[in-house]
């Protein structure tokens, strides 16, 4: 086992995390998880020692999702998750939630938060994992591939789209 | 700054990832917007709701078993591996030695994780104790005795606390609410010592990190006793429930409670 393996190996957990969310269910999260840690091995040479492994582990991980998801959004016989892709678009303009409203937010529970989040594209759950791992914007934008300016904006409608379907939960 | 502006910048204002004078004008600006001020609020509650409530899906052994035995495979042919032996001894050895203390290194990461989530579970139970303190109205239903308490969470649980102790003149039981215990709802029994609260939170007991060291039995049951910012805290499992029972009484007094709510009727 290379230097490198032995590294990637310790981010196991947070990238099956995140194919979980991505993928929405156990079986082709753990077939994700493994074909992210394939490419990585080929590609081991491509790695810049001093960056952030972590992120360039998400970054193989959501490109493979995405090369993967694209062929099977091919196959008519499969749905996608990724069918709820303008909720960017009808996040809401106000910030303004009244007492009970935030009173609600703080009532929410796993279950909720989980399933409000799988309602978002894959973009604005991929943004707001990453964030919660701790990501710089520099990073977010090299696993996404967009400019590190895009970021920001994207991550704010992301989180407003968030809290709009955790206001349709939380009773 | 315009309020569009402070708003795209609240997650890093909080993160404190502003340069200093964004951040002092971002913070100036909050001062005097009670809009962008609740904006400030309710994206920090987002985020204590993510980071504390959004579960958390980790890989399964299996999958880790069937990555270190794909990982730890040579790649290498057999006439490869004849011309390479002696220069490679060394590096195998070493492998060899990473491979052994790898299931080690992340038990030890394993056990530092669980030792932060039983420490989170001692917090929460605390925070959960506080916010009973500070609520303008801390009880839903007001005791008429344990047959009147414990019907009220009907339907609103998905689960049924199990409590048999009704109180008395030592630890008189005061009523009830609804709580939250970390990302599930809990029944919380509020009992008194004096002029002293003692909450009794019960919840589903799955996937959470139970203390498995350092126990007190009570009772035949195994309870982990701690203490955080003054209050002291017991916690313990009972088949499918998990109870925690926090107040601001001293250690021996609560222990003494909690004997009595795990006497078997």
């Amino acid at each position: 086992m290379s230097a490198l393996a032995n590294q990637a190996l310790a981010y196991v957990d947070v990238l099956h995390n995140l194919a979980r969310y991505l993928t929405g269910n156990e079986t082709d999260a753990e077939d994700l998880v493994q074909e992210t840690y394939a490419r990585a091995l080929r590609a081991e040479h491509q790695f810049t020692p001093g960056t952030n492994l972590k992120a360039w582990l998400f970054r193989i991980l959501r490109n493979t999702f995405l090369s993967s998801y694209r062929r099977r959004r091919n196959d008519p016989t499969v749905g996608g998750l990724d069918t709820v892709a303008a909720e960017d678009a009808a996040a809401p303009s106000d910030w303004l939630l009244g007492d009970v409203e935030l009173d609600r937010l703080r009532k929410v529970v796993a279950d909720e938060i989980e399933a409000a989040l799988m309602t978002l594209s894959e973009e604005s759950r991929t943004v707001i994992l990453l964030d919660l791992e701790g990501l710089t914007e520099v990073e977010v934008a090299d696993v996404v591939g967009c400019a590190v300016g895009t970021v920001k904006s994207r991550l704010a409608r992301a989180r407003a789209a968030l809290r709009q379907k955790l206001k349709d939960y939380a009773r | 700054m315009r309020c569009d502006e402070v708003r795209l910048h609240l997650l890093d204002y909080q993160e404190g990832r502003l340069r200093l004078e964004a951040q002092n004008a971002v913070r100036a600006h909050l001062d005097g917007c009670p809009d962008c001020t609740r904006a400030d609020t309710v994206e920090q509650e987002l985020t204590r709701l993510l980071e504390q409530r959004l579960p958390q899906h980790p890989a399964s052994l299996a999958l880790k078993r069937r990555l270190a035995a794909r990982w730890s495979q040579p790649p290498a042919s057999r006439s490869w591996w004849s011309r390479r032996r002696a220069s490679l001894a060394p590096v195998l050895a070493a492998a060899a030695v990473v491979l052994v203390a790898t299931p080690v290194v992340y038990y030890e990461r394993a056990a530092s994780r669980v030792a932060r989530e039983q420490t989170a579970m001692v917090a929460e139970a605390v925070n959960d104790h506080l916010r009973l303190l500070a609520s303008p109205r801390p009880l839903d239903v007001e005791s008429g005795g344990l047959h009147q308490v414990k019907p009220w969470f009907a339907g609103r649980l998905d689960f049924a606390p199990v409590v048999t102790f009704e109180g008395d003149a030592d630890f008189p039981l005061k009523g009830g609410t609804l709580g939250y215990f970390r990302d599930r709802k809990a029944a919380v029994f509020v009992y008194a010592r004096r002029l002293h609260s003692i909450s009794l939170l019960v919840f589903r007991a799955d996937g959470l990190p139970w203390p498995s060291r350092g126990l007190t039995r009570i009772n035949g049951v195994e309870a982990s006793v701690a203490a955080e910012r003054g209050f002291n805290v017991i916690v313990w499992r009972r088949g499918e429930l998990g109870y925690a029972l926090v107040s601001d009484v001293d250690a021996g007094e609560l222990t003494a409670f909690a004997a009595r709510l795990t006497r078997t009727p």
